[in-house]
């Protein structure tokens, strides 16, 4: 009686049955998962044009959903952090897409022309702005907060999904104090890492869906 | 009578906070206790309108909201955040926690949220210090901060103050009864056992069908996660009923719990909230990292066929493996040689007895270790593996035996039959009642000793009904026992061993000093339990034991006079000896605390302190221990204390936190059974960053396994 080989056999047999189990349920599972390919997409952009996701293949592409009304977005807008991040990875070719999924008449619901004014107003230059009044996209993603951040690599496969940062306040005090999980994220992948934070608890205002 | 002492209460508190105001505070920002919103009204309560120093003030933070609004609770479920209140108290005033009442759940669309509408008693208690000067009150101030959303979230802060007259006697403030009922209607801990486990993607708890039927069927159960991202809070729960029990399904959320972490929420049924704390067993694939990882993921493991008992046999196998182990363990060691000693003497049917008496012995003991544990458990303690080494009493009476079994090794008592057969009989005397105990002494000095295969089968254990328990204990003693049981049972394993001669009687004595050993390791255990009194009185027992039995021993020889004189003063020296017990106090100071003063370059555990340091991201290396864990000093001693991995703490940063669990402590017990444990030793290492996750390191570490965790860190 080897207890190490009891052990081992029993440990084995575990990860077996585990790997099977995910692997089953896993494919229940339609939404957006890390390390799964990102949900594919056709959208309506801000200023008119159409953009598939799959046009973007071979690029790092942050989705950040938003609504211009949410203190949680006007803490990072206001502060500048959020037109920051967007700035420096625009820069370093990271294609950063806003998408709005507030329904027509809910809070942040905005037409082309004003999501480029508003855009104007805050500093901020995003490579584009999509919109979806259908809420269609946002429930692809399983998106639940303004702001919510997703990060596709250039293979398509989804990379991190959650928070702007660590701190969920609507105090702008906080920003310098959290640690910032998408830049984070970014260097990662420009330095070709893996994400070592995948996966965060995304905060703010709830998506004005419509229902 | 009453609206006057009230008004003489207000006006002197008036009175009061004017003077005591500095002049920095403007009066452009009046504080007051309480502060609106369009949408909320807020308010800071005290169920005491005058309080005593060292009195523990029952506060809360009453939330008025408006119709259609809402604030969060502590899990606020896919958006939102939490209420949160930071306080500005007099030196050596300690607030806990928020008290959380049970929120309700909140659909918008695809989003759930978990919180409060219309009203909303954040309950928080408040620890005054002793030294708090009378005739001046106390300023309790509040900075409250909030989200209130509707369709839109709006987040807000106040300053809340309140003042209150410090005297002698502490008073019921007019909102106390309010207070108190809001306390008693807090979720309290299931009165029945809900199990938890994890299955692929689905999170399962379960819990016996009985109990939440009363009046009424259950058709709706909920359950809400203490923390985000364990369940997919917008999915609807699956309830079904599987035999006697009620099955809730739920599909995992963005941060599952991990099988071994404890998994915490409230459990909604029948309209009545309860706390769930349970251990998450199941069949997902163990983590990688360290042994302990996948302990946990064996412990309920229905990959062996998918049904519950088959996991059941899985803790037997190990609990008996664990069993076998233990016989290495050098507290077991000396005293199952003394007794293989005995089979040089006698025949086989003799033996064979004598090896089930053995058995029989450790079956009970355990048995009765198991049943101790259950009738605590059953009145709400919490107790682990070793729990008995906790009580000084119990180490002074094990060093007082493991002394007179030595004096009886080495020759110099002579004692009879009895439960003296734990002593001489054990090399010579072939008593079966003398097998029996020394297989009940086995049990009681292998409990020290947590053999790395038992970790798992015991948390397993202590998380069962009774029964699983107890056959979970019972297979460890089948274990322990199953070695000499097996050397009983063929002698042709008997003849493997040496002949008799004179060599025994050198042998015996020589084990005399294992024996004293022992002795020696339990006074120091309880110098640091019952601090230099405790030690003196351990070794005035001890020489009145050694007197006692010079006595018999010089005695046995004389007239029948001379006997009994003797006899008689060595039972009052042992008399003497038992009188010294009651003297036995256990000292309050903190050992670990005590050498970290010394200069020690460790700190001590305190949760505290652990989610502090987590805050600020810094990395941290946990070590919880006891001064009667042998494991736990081997460790400490070939690894942790090297200069190898103090430099490799320095190097990375790591604070060391190390738990004394020598005596009983809550908080150890409580952050071994969240690592599916139930003794020590632990060691936990968090990386840096926030997270909450720890890695679990093996039991038996060497300083490469410490250095790569950390390193682990640094790559």
């Amino acid at each position: 009686m080897n207890p190490t080989s009891l052990f081992s056999v029993v440990s084995r047999r575990t990860v077996l049955m585990g790997a099977l189990l995910a692997a089953a349920v896993g494919q229940a599972h339609a939404q957006a998962q890390i390390d799964q390919p990102a949900p594919a997409f056709n959208a309506t952009t801000a200023d008119g044009r159409t953009l598939s996701l799959e046009s973007l293949r071979g690029k790092t592409v942050v989705l950040e959903w938003t609504n211009h009304d949410c203190p949680y977005v006007k803490k990072h807008y206001g502060s500048g952090n959020i037109p920051a991040q967007q700035k420096e990875a625009v820069a370093k070719g990271v294609v950063w897409l806003q998408v709005i999924s507030s329904a027509p008449g809910q809070q942040g619901f905005v037409d082309g022309p004003t999501a480029i004014k508003l855009n104007e107003q805050r500093g901020s230059a995003p490579s584009g702005t999509l919109l979806d009044p259908s809420g269609q996209i946002g429930k692809l993603y399983g998106a639940q907060t303004s702001p919510h951040l997703y990060i596709i690599n250039p293979q398509g496969v989804l990379v991190y999904k959650g928070g702007i940062d660590s701190i969920a306040t609507a105090k702008p005090e906080d920003i310098a104090k959290a640690e910032p999980y998408v830049k984070v994220a970014l260097g990662e992948l420009a330095a070709g890492k893996k994400v070592s934070q995948a996966n965060t608890r995304p905060y703010g205002c709830s998506i004005k869906y419509a229902s | 009578m009453r609206s006057l002492i009230l008004f003489s209460s207000l006006a002197l508190q008036a009175a009061l906070a004017w003077a005591q105001v500095p002049a920095a505070a403007s009066p452009a920002a009046p504080v007051s206790d309480r502060s609106r919103t369009d949408e909320v009204e807020v308010r800071l309560i005290s169920a005491s309108s005058r309080v005593q120093p060292g009195q523990t003030v029952l506060l809360a933070l009453e939330q008025r909201i408006a119709p259609h609004w809402h604030t969060y609770w502590r899990n606020p479920g896919d958006s939102g955040q939490p209420t949160s209140i930071e306080w500005t108290l007099p030196a050596g005033a300690q607030a806990g926690q928020i008290l959380w009442p049970a929120p309700r759940r909140f659909d918008v669309g695809p989003i759930t949220n978990y919180g409060y509408e219309d009203q909303a008693l954040l309950l928080t208690e408040l620890k005054l210090p002793q030294d708090l000067p009378l005739d001046r009150p106390v300023t309790l101030k509040a900075d409250a901060t909030w989200l209130v959303c509707r369709e839109e979230c709006i987040p807000q802060q106040a300053t809340l103050m309140l003042q209150l007259p410090v005297a002698a006697q502490s008073a019921a403030g007019d909102q106390s009864a309010r207070l108190n009922e809001a306390r008693a209607r807090l979720p309290k801990p299931a009165p029945f056992q809900v199990q938890s486990r994890l299955d692929g993607t689905e999170l399962q708890l379960t819990w016996p069908a009985q109990t939440s039927e009363r009046g009424k069927a259950t058709t709706e159960a909920l359950f809400m996660p203490q923390d985000w991202g364990r369940i997919q809070h917008a999915a609807k729960a699956v309830l079904d009923r599987q035999g006697d029990e009620w099955r809730l399904r739920m599909p995992v959320g963005e941060q599952p719990a991990k099988v071994g972490d404890t998994l915490e929420g409230l459990l909604l049924v029948d309209g009545q909230a309860w706390q769930v704390s349970s251990p998450l067993g199941g069949s997902a694939a163990p983590k990688a990292d360290g042994a302990t990882g996948a302990n946990a993921g064996v412990v309920a493991d229905p990959a062996l066929g998918g049904a519950d008992n088959l996991s059941l046999w899985t803790a037997l196998l190990l609990a008996l493996a664990g069993g076998l182990v233990l016989n290495l363990m050098p507290c077991v060691f000396p005293v199952l040689a003394i007794k293989a000693l005995g089979f040089l003497h006698g025949h086989a049917g003799e033996h064979r007895r004598q090896g089930l008496a053995y058995t029989a012995g450790v079956l009970v003991a355990f048995a009765a270790l198991a049943g101790v544990l259950i009738a605590v458990r059953s009145a709400g303690g919490s107790v682990g593996w070793g729990f008995q080494f906790h009580s000084p009493l119990f180490v002074m009476l094990l060093a007082w035996l493991m002394f007179l079994m030595g004096l009886s090794l080495a020759g110099a008592l002579q004692i009879g039959a009895g439960l003296a057969g734990v002593g001489q009989g054990l090399a010579s005397r072939p008593g079966l009642t003398g097998s029996f105990f020394t297989g009940v002494l086995a049990t009681v000095v292998a409990t020290p000793c947590t053999a790395p295969f038992m970790g798992a089968a015991m948390a397993y254990a202590l998380a069962q009904p009774p029964l699983p328990l107890l056959a979970v204990f019972l297979a460890l003693g089948l274990g322990l026992a199953l070695p000499y049981l097996a050397l009983a049972w063929w002698p042709s394993l008997q003849r493997m061993m040496p002949r008799p001669g004179a060599w025994m009687d050198v042998l015996k004595q020589g084990l005399a000093f294992p024996m004293f050993g022992a002795a020696i390791w339990l006074v120091w255990v309880l110098a640091q339990q019952a601090g230099p009194q405790g030690v003196l009185l351990a070794l005035v027992g001890m020489g009145l034991m050694a007197l006692a039995a010079w006595l018999r021993t010089i005695s046995r020889f004389a007239g029948p006079r001379g006997r009994w004189t003797g006899a008689l003063t060595a039972a009052a020296s042992v008399a003497a000896a038992l009188a010294l017990l009651p003297l036995l106090s256990s000292e309050s100071t903190d050992s670990v605390g005590a050498q970290a003063k010394a200069g020690a370059d460790y700190e001590p555990y305190s949760p505290e302190r652990l989610t502090e340091l987590r805050a600020q991201g810094k990395p941290v290396f946990v070590n919880l221990t006891a001064s009667w864990c042998i494991t736990c000093l081997v460790n400490e001693k070939v690894a942790l204390s090297t200069p190898e991995v103090r430099q490799a703490f320095q190097n990375t940063g790591v604070t060391y936190l190390k738990g004394d669990w020598t005596r009983q402590d809550p908080r150890i017990t409580e952050l071994l059974s969240r690592h599916g444990r139930s003794g020590v030793p632990l060691y936990l290492y968090y990386p840096a960053g926030t997270g909450d996750n720890a890695q679990v390191l093996p039991q038996i570490l060497t300083p490469g396994i410490v250095t790569s965790a950390l390193q682990g860190n640094a790559t």
